[in-house]
């Protein structure tokens, strides 16, 4: 269980959210399997993710009008759901992206100006 | 939209449309799956491998599905609908479990809910036709009686005139707007059905303190005080049934006789008729009229008053006390109180209405409890299968939800049940609590509020708090239980039931059985008590009498032409096939109305003044009344022929008169003297007493006059008019109508009144007692018989765990007998303990019944034996039946099952 590896973390609440925006903000309309393989290149092996548990993430972002599914085919002629950052999204992501380095920013200050 | 409230109405949307959302959902988890297996089968993986690599990458279809599921819809709401549909199933493979429990919820809720709705519209609801009305307030005085100085006090409304009642609010600050209200019966001729009629005298304040809107015309106001005007508002249901509802009343003369009084008529102009909510003071009241004043005195009534604003009930009462004594001329010793009006209105059904509450609480309790046995047995039964699921992984919390969605269904459809049965209750006890709607009649008052007791929103309510309250008392246990659920259990074929629980089941139904002992003492006294007073001996007949009055106009009527129609009709109805004999009198029994006559007095005196403490009862009566009213004479003789105008003065006593007035001499052929009378009349004999003012009255004294030989003196002799009785020899409801053409053709103007069965009268003074003995008795019934389910359960719940047991004893010769005597046994201990400690709940519930008591003394050691022996019967019929089963147990079956 991961929990039990100290190398590695566990995704914070919303964080995958944040990454499936970005994701899809600089690559374009993915499908889960895509997204799901991307974010686990970016993390390497510090994060293990069942491919599963993206779908939570994928559901919240499109019932908040982040992104948008559209059903269609893979270069080898498998049928999968795209799905594609909306105008919202990308607001979202902007207004998400700052917010997370103020908490990042402040965390890291917490962290080294400890005397 | 903001997103989140977008992500909000979506996930309602899905929820709704959840299957369309799993079927995408599934589609796309299918394909995301195809397009792992594709890349583990380009890394060289077989297809069988390649399927499974790609689940395990995934983290398990259903887990995917499951978390998409959640993340997409309202998940508790998705695992309530699972729950609940997994409860229905469940219900309709045990239905014996569903069915009892929402019965037992279903008896538990209705009884509560109806018995809440009569107290809540009762006491509870203001009037409706007031506002504010918990500012209006009475004046009450308390003092000793002048009679018996040394009995208690008396509590008694203190009188007002209009100009006292203006001179209190101006000397008070405590109250605001001050009025007076007097209940009166006036006669209403030349309308068809009339006869007489309830009404009220009140103050034009009255009217403005309480708001009362009419829904036609005006209502009396302060001008029409100032100058006297005879002007009337009808009520609603008056207007509607004598007048059709016809709007040409307003503006018309309507002429009233005054009776209780000297006859005479006056003529009154309809000015308002009032909305049919507004039912002030009472609910038969049929017409408002201003205060009248006599000649000489000035007309009094009681207080109704609102107190002013930062004032309250305490706090008034001595300013407003105070002041009335000064303003009055009252002495030291009257001791004042201000009651709320509406608290008055319902005194008299209050301790009723209130033990009614306690005792359908206890029932509540009662059934509460058997669905906890129920839901516990249910639990037991369940072990294996809650064990099973606790095994495969369901959370302690999920299962503690599932049981209590089970408990919620249940608790639901027994609340529906229960509202209707209390819709279905309500109807009967309205039925049931209604008496004849008459002003002359002795007994109880009607029952108040009757028409306002309904289920209603707020009853409605209270029933959805209680039935969620009693599911939850029930659900915990069951579900902590539940939540205790071990997976080894279900791998161990029998374990018996820890001694915890099953102490615990004892528990219940030892409350149960004290309950239900409560119940039945309660039910067995108010029974005893309506039993005393059906059985009361009233001293006349009440099988096959009819008893009626007659409206005739009384300018047309003085008491001389009165008493001449009166023989005349007599006469005729005594013609009548279907009629036996026919007689009048100034009263019947059971009417409430008294007159001295001036007393009966053993020396003449022409200057002297009434009759201490009221006297004797006069009544004046026609020929045959004795015979026709079935009065016995029990001395002497009774009337003649030979006791005709003229002849030589005859009088008759009852025994009561006989004994208080002729204690040691026998009274025949004494010679009396009535009220200021010279002439003397002997006494010829003695009849036997009546219960005249209600059947739980003792006798008064009372003196019979036959009519032929009174002379009229200065007091009417009919005040509330004539009253006729005949002996009937078919049905009396039959006779009405040759009665009715009879009277027609004496006289097209006369209208019967006031007609009913001497049964009818008597039933209708008995009302409140029934309607209580009856509620209480089905109480008690259904309690009894759940507790007799709860002892049931428990021992077919023994004799089932300890069934090896019982085959092993058996197996080694213990006689079927020494079986049945040791579940019996394990029953009897119960019930000896719930029934020791019903009966001190019983002595607790007694009395606070002890007024509605009559006959029987709230500790009457018969009632609780009788409901010992009762419930032990009831009990026994429970144990007996899985005792039996226990000795029928086959020791070789017993084996095998192991």
């Amino acid at each position: 269980m991961a929990s039990k590896d100290p190398a590695r973390i566990e995704l914070l609440q919303g964080t995958l959210d944040l990454i499936v925006l970005r994701s899809l903000s600089t690559m374009g309309p993915l499908h889960s399997y895509a997204l799901a393989s991307r974010v686990s290149q970016a993390a390497d092996a510090t994060l293990t993710l069942n491919q599963g548990t993206l779908y939570p993430a994928l559901v919240r972002l499109e019932q908040r009008g982040s992104i948008k599914g559209r059903w269609g085919t893979t270069e080898h002629n498998r049928e999968a759901k795209y799905y594609e950052i909306t105008a919202a999204g990308t607001r979202a992501l902007t207004h998400e992206t700052a917010r997370w380095r103020r908490l990042v920013g402040l965390v890291d200050r917490l962290l080294t100006d400890e005397p | 939209m903001p997103p989140s409230l977008r992500q909000a109405w979506l996930r309602c949307c899905t929820f709704v449309r959840s299957r369309r959302a799993d079927a995408e959902a599934a589609r796309e988890v299918a394909a995301h799956l195809v397009l792992l297996e594709d890349e583990y089968r380009r890394a060289g993986l077989s297809p069988a491998d390649a399927s499974v690599a790609a689940r395990r990458s995934l983290g398990g279809v259903d887990q995917t599905m499951e978390r998409h599921r959640d993340a997409r819809s309202l998940p508790w709401l998705e695992d309530l609908r699972r729950d609940a549909a997994y409860a229905m199933r469940g219900f309709v493979k045990a239905p014996t479990f569903a069915v009892a429990s929402i019965a037992t919820l279903a008896l538990g809720i209705g009884a509560a809910s109806a018995v809440f709705a009569i107290a809540h519209a009762l006491l509870i609801k203001p009037l409706s036709y007031a506002q504010e009305p918990a500012r209006l307030v009475r004046l009450i005085g308390h003092s000793r009686d002048a009679a018996s100085p040394a009995g208690p006090p008396v509590r008694r409304e203190v009188g007002f005139s209009i100009d006292e009642a203006n001179e209190l609010r101006t000397r008070t600050r405590a109250l605001d707007v001050v009025g007076i209200v007097a209940p009166t019966v006036m006669g209403l001729s030349g309308v068809d059905g009339a006869g007489n009629l309830a009404g009220a005298r009140v103050s034009a304040s009255v009217l403005d303190l309480l708001n009362a809107a009419p829904l036609l015309g005006r209502r009396l106001t302060a001008a029409d005080e100032a100058t006297g005007a005879d002007v009337v508002l009808l009520s609603y249901g008056t207007w509607q049934r004598l007048f059709g509802g016809d709007l040409a009343i307003l503006g018309r003369t309507l002429v009233f006789e005054v009776v209780l009084g000297a006859r005479r008529a006056i003529p009154y102009q309809v000015v308002g008729v009032m909305p049919p909510e507004f039912r002030f003071p009472a609910a038969q009241t049929a017409f408002w009229m201003l205060p009248r004043a006599n000649q000489s005195l000035p007309f009094r009534g009681r207080l109704l008053a609102r107190l002013a604003s930062g004032w309250t009930v305490a706090s008034a009462a001595s300013e407003v006390g105070e002041t009335t004594r000064a303003l009055r001329q009252l002495g030291p010793d009257i001791r004042f109180e201000l009651v709320r009006e509406q608290d008055e209105l319902v005194a008299g059904v209050r301790p009723a209405v209130l033990a009614l509450a306690v005792a359908v609480a206890v029932l509540l309790g009662i059934a509460s409890l058997n669905v906890a046995a129920l839901a516990h047995a249910r639990a037991l039964a369940r072990r294996r299968e809650l064990a099973v699921r606790a095994a495969v992984g369901a959370s302690r919390s999920r299962l503690v939800r599932q049981c209590l969605t089970e408990i919620v269904i249940l608790g639901t459809l027994g609340g529906a049940a229960g509202i209707a049965l209390a819709y279905a209750a309500l109807s009967a006890f309205r039925t049931l609590a209604t008496s004849l709607a008459r002003i002359d009649l002795a007994g109880p008052p009607a029952f108040p509020r009757l028409d306002e007791v309904a289920i209603d929103g707020t009853v409605v309510a209270v029933s959805a708090l209680t039935t969620v309250v009693a599911g939850l008392a029930v659900g915990l246990t069951a579900a902590v239980r539940a939540s205790r659920a071990d997976p080894q259990q279900a791998v161990r074929p029998h374990e018996r039931t820890r001694g915890a629980a099953q102490r615990g089941r004892r528990a219940l139904v030892v409350a149960q059985i004290a309950g239900a002992m409560t119940l039945l003492v309660g039910a067995l006294l108010l029974t005893s008590t309506l039993g005393h007073l059906l059985s009361t001996e009233t001293g006349y007949a009440t099988n096959s009498r009819l008893t009626f009055q007659v409206a005739l106009p009384s300018s047309a009527y003085p008491d001389s032409r009165l008493r001449a129609f009166a023989e005349d009709l007599v006469t005729r109805l005594d013609g009548l096939p279907a009629i036996a004999t026919a007689a009048y009198a100034n009263q019947l029994p059971m009417v409430q109305l008294r007159d001295s006559g001036g007393g009966l007095w053993t020396s003449p005196d022409a200057a002297r003044g009434p009759a201490p403490g009221g006297g004797a009862d006069a009544r004046y009566v026609s020929r045959r009344y004795l015979e026709t009213m079935g009065v016995a004479v029990r001395r002497g003789r009774g009337f003649a022929d030979s006791d005709g105008a003229g002849q030589p003065r005859v009088l008759l006593v009852n025994e009561t008169l006989a004994r208080q007035q002729f204690s040691s001499a026998d009274p025949i052929g004494t010679q009396v003297y009535i009220g200021r009378d010279v002439v003397p009349w002997t006494i010829v004999g003695v009849v036997g007493d009546v219960r005249q003012f209600g059947l739980q009255r003792a006798p008064e004294p009372q003196f019979f006059v036959d009519l032929r030989q009174w002379v009229p003196g200065g007091t009417p002799l009919f005040p509330a008019g004539a009253y006729f009785v005949a002996a009937t020899r078919a049905s009396p409801d039959e006779v009405v109508p040759e009665v009715r053409a009879l009277v027609k053709s004496l006289d097209p103007e006369g209208a019967l009144f006031n007609v009913a069965s001497m049964d009818a009268i008597v039933s209708s003074a008995v009302t409140q007692p029934r309607l209580f003995a009856a509620l209480m008795t089905t109480f008690a019934t259904i309690g009894a018989l759940m507790a007799a389910m709860g002892i049931y359960g428990v021992l077919a719940f023994l004799v089932h765990e300890r069934r090896q047991e019982f085959g092993v004893r058996m197996a080694l010769g213990a006689a079927r007998r020494d079986v049945l005597a040791l579940v019996l046994r394990q029953g009897a201990i119960l019930v000896a303990v719930g029934l020791g400690l019903g009966t001190a709940g019983a002595f607790a519930l007694s009395r606070s019944i002890e007024s509605l008591l009559y006959g029987v003394s709230a500790r009457d050691p018969q009632a609780f034996v009788l409901a010992a022996a009762l419930f032990a019967a009831v009990a026994a019929v429970a144990m007996w039946v899985p005792a039996h089963r226990a000795t029928r147990v086959d020791p070789l079956e017993v084996m095998r099952c192991e």
